[in-house]
């Protein structure tokens, strides 16, 4: 089962920290305040978009034709995301 | 399915769509010649006098260039994305394709018919018509099934124009409304003229 990365409080819904680390190898476990990097913020299929549009060399035609939808939709959606990164960013 | 016939832009736009809607407009405006329907607005349907067919084809490509002209410069002026002139004229085209099935109205003399009846008993204008209860039943139908066509089509350009120029909220509302009041008006004017000018 895929485990969903918690991004927000479920309690809150303020931005959840990062607090401790694990090393899987040796057991070694670090602990302090750590920001969650902005890309880790997004949502899952916010991701997969960038994951898409990196794969597809940047380009909105190509993604467009993969995702079955017509260029300006996903354009829209380029725009949706590059506006909730810069919100991200300011908020840091 | 509903999702495609309300919003196929979100699928189709550039290119594919302006050949689509092209297409479209032309075929409307073929069976409007043949049936005598003709549509003097952006967003309306009338039974139209003899023409040649140019005069269908020019009135119709006149509704499309317009409105498409208005929101390309309103995308321009207010939206935040790169705009493609292709999509916004490519997605109006499309858009029109709720009139394709209106261009059939004119092929039942109903409407004609119920039209000369109303000027006879309000106004007393024309000559006294005599019309049976079945042709005015049909005649109100094919009235709300062509007013049920142009909300369609005011639907589809509002989608077209969400997504084409990707803009949002009472923002896209506010400028639509208006850029479609403009556009009536003006392909109002256009089309009288352009038909005073063949009489």
């Amino acid at each position: 089962m895929d485990k969903k990365l918690p991004i927000s409080c479920p309690s809150c819904s303020a931005g959840l920290k990062v607090k401790s680390l694990y090393c899987e190898n040796c057991e070694t476990t670090i602990t302090g305040q750590f920001e969650l990097p902005v890309l880790l913020r997004l949502e899952p299929r916010e991701q997969n978009f960038i994951l898409d549009f990196i794969q597809c060399s940047g380009s909105l035609k190509l993604m467009a034709s993969k995702l079955n939808l017509s260029y300006p939709t996903v354009r829209n959606m380029l725009d949706d995301l590059i506006g909730k990164i810069k919100n991200l960013q300011h908020h840091d | 399915m509903i999702k495609k016939l309300i919003n196929p832009f979100y699928y189709i736009a550039g290119l594919k769509s302006l050949a689509l809607g092209l297409a479209i407009i032309i075929l409307s405006s073929t069976i409007g010649y043949f049936s005598h329907t003709h549509f003097p607005s952006i967003i309306s349907i009338k039974t139209s006098p003899d023409m040649p067919l140019w005069y269908f084809i020019i009135q119709n490509l006149i509704n499309w260039l317009t409105i498409s002209t208005f929101m390309y410069i309103a995308a321009i002026l207010f939206s935040k994305s790169k705009v493609r002139i292709i999509d916004i004229y490519g997605t109006q085209a499309l858009a029109r394709y709720p009139y394709f099935p209106a261009a059939f109205i004119g092929f039942s003399e109903a409407l004609e018919l119920f039209g000369k009846y109303i000027l006879w008993t309000t106004l007393k204008m024309g000559e006294p018509v005599e019309i049976s209860n079945i042709e005015i039943m049909v005649a109100v139908t094919l009235i709300v099934f062509s007013l049920l066509l142009t909300i369609w089509l005011i639907a589809l350009m509002f989608n077209a124009f969400k997504i084409s120029a990707n803009i949002k909220g009472s923002k896209l509302s506010i400028i639509f409304i208006i850029v479609l009041v403009i556009s009536v008006i003006i392909t109002e004017y256009l089309n009288y003229q352009f038909t005073l000018k063949l009489y």
